[in-house]
């Protein structure tokens, strides 16, 4: 199974610009040539107050109130670089609760 | 036994206001302008009327709160918006007895203090709106309503306001936006409509049948009206059955009434003869009861207990050999479609549940994923503006757990069951 990277567009990420976010997020991997990782809208995580959040999966990473100034990590990050601690702020039984559903294969 | 709304049976014309009167209509409204508000607030408060738009709230206690409100001016709305699918006693009560919905809608304005009343019409019944414009013309020229009413200083303008026909457009707070000339959307509450409901002023937003209900208590008193149905759930209530058996159509029968009568008796049972497999008592938006649930009593405290709801009474049948995944799944489906998509928990709620059942009709996802669908509702429960975040709940909850096989079938092989 190739890497996603999914990105919330639900009102209030889309309100603190996850659409633009995410075009910028394909942009920035294709140009990495990390062919492996797919970028993908997703509905929602449930974070309202966190956005733009953004879950890598499988490796069940959660990226919260990302702007365009982070992009390079989180792409540094799916090239093998270091997990970006600064962004990872969800409270741990909501990453659990979308993990499991996303372990079920609603993706 | 006789009905409260139609004492001789389903009016299957519509009454005029000669026929109306000749049976006692527009007596309750002289009789209430002789006494004050309060004492109508607490004839229908002692007779228990409660809501029948699906939330079931007291009336009286709605009135009062209403009438306690201190801002001026304060406005009645009649909602006869009747988005739920398959219910249509809105429609026939305003076709046929527009002068039983209005007088209703006079008393309950003169309970609240209301100068003002809209009549909230869904826009596909263009029979009901003509029905109900006609019947005002005809009760203005009585003097039923306008100024100085039957001669006292009681003054009530009406207006009729088409209502958009999604769902959401039916909920009180998006009929008040729709009114003030804006979009359907529900609003945040509280504030409650009683205090800041239209233009900002405490409203008192009735569903038609129980307006309808008001002349008959206030005419004949809070004693006759408990005779029917039960302590706690007094009076008849309009049921709705469709075309899952042998004779759809809507049926008054007494709060306490055994689901089994209405289905056998009044419906005829289901169409075809097949037996039954499950029966939603509010759907969509209730849990499904087992078949052999079929003498629980209709009214609101029996169906509570029982694990499912009355809402308005459209009484929905699932057939043996039905697949519940695919019914559950047409209800989730229904959910995502009419949420109206301002609030992100109903969005995030109603799509992730659709998708989720979708993976289970597709055979994915395991036991695990039946056991996700609890935790994406509670993780949900309480946010949103309106109640449809909450609908999609008792039926998906109650399926999974009445109706196991099904599930396991689809999460097994990709398919039905019953196929």
């Amino acid at each position: 199974m190739s890497r996603v990277c999914l990105v919330c567009q639900n009102i209030d990420c889309k309100a603190r610009g996850s659409e633009p976010l995410m075009v910028e997020l394909q942009k920035r991997i294709a140009d990495k040539g990390l062919n492996d990782v797919e970028v993908k809208p997703y509905m929602c995580f449930g974070a309202c107050q966190e956005g733009p959040n953004i879950v890598l999966y499988p490796e069940k990473n959660w990226y919260a109130k990302v702007k365009v100034e982070d992009l390079d990590d989180i792409t540094a990050h799916l090239a093998g670089g270091p997990h970006v601690q600064r962004l990872d702020t969800i409270d741990s039984s909501l990453k659990e609760l979308i993990y499991q559903l996303l372990d079920t294969g609603v993706i | 036994m006789e009905g409260i709304l139609f004492p001789r049976g389903v009016a299957e014309e519509r009454e005029g206001l000669a026929a109306y009167r000749a049976r006692g209509g527009y007596e309750a409204l002289a009789k209430a302008l002789k006494t004050d508000a309060d004492e109508v607030i607490k004839v229908v408060s002692d007779a228990g009327l409660r809501g029948r738009g699906g939330a079931g709230f007291p009336t009286g206690k709605k009135w009062q709160f209403t009438r306690e409100a201190p801002e001026q001016p304060r406005y009645l709305v009649m909602n006869g918006g009747e988005d739920e699918p398959g219910s249509k006693k809105d429609r026939v009560l305003l076709e046929n007895l527009p002068h039983l919905v209005i007088e209703g809608a006079i008393l309950a304005a003169y309970a609240i203090g209301a100068a003002k009343a809209y009549l909230y019409i869904n826009a596909r019944y263009d029979d009901a709106i003509k029905s109900v414009n006609d019947a005002l013309a005809e009760a203005k020229s009585a003097g039923y309503w306008g100024d100085n009413i039957l001669g006292s200083s009681f003054n009530l303008e009406f207006e009729v306001v088409p209502a958009p026909h999604n769902y959401v457009a039916g909920e009180d707070t998006a009929v008040l936006e729709v009114i003030e000339g804006k979009k359907p959307l529900p609003r945040q509450k509280p504030p409650f409509p009683v205090t800041v409901g239209l233009f900002g002023k405490p409203t008192s937003v009735n569903n038609v049948e129980t307006l309808a209900n008001v002349a008959p208590i206030i005419l004949k008193g809070a004693d006759w009206y408990r005779k029917f149905g039960t302590a706690e759930s007094p009076g008849t209530m309009i049921f709705s059955l469709n075309d899952d058996v042998r004779r759809p159509g809507i049926y008054e029968l007494p709060f306490g009434t055994p689901l089994r009568y209405l289905i056998e008796e009044c419906g005829g049972g289901m169409k075809g003869g097949r037996k039954i497999k499950a029966i939603m008592p509010a759907a969509p938006s209730s849990a499904f009861l087992p078949a052999d649930k079929i003498d629980t009593p209709l009214d609101h405290n029996s169906m509570r207990d029982a694990g499912t709801g009355l809402g308005c009474g459209v009484v929905r049948l699932i057939a043996e050999g039905t697949c519940i995944v695919e019914e559950v799944l047409k209800i989730s489906e229904f959910f995502t479609a009419e949420s109206c998509g301002q609030c992100p928990a109903c969005r995030m709620e109603t799509n992730t549940l659709t998708m989720m059942m979708k993976k289970v009709q597709a055979g994915q996802g395991g036991q695990p994923i039946l056991e996700q669908f609890g935790k994406i509702l509670a993780f949900n429960k309480g946010k949103g503006f309106c109640n449809l975040i909450a609908m999609p709940g008792p039926p998906i909850e109650s399926a999974i757990k009445l109706f196991p096989g099904d599930f396991e079938a689809h999460l097994t092989t990709g398919k039905c069951l019953a196929h």
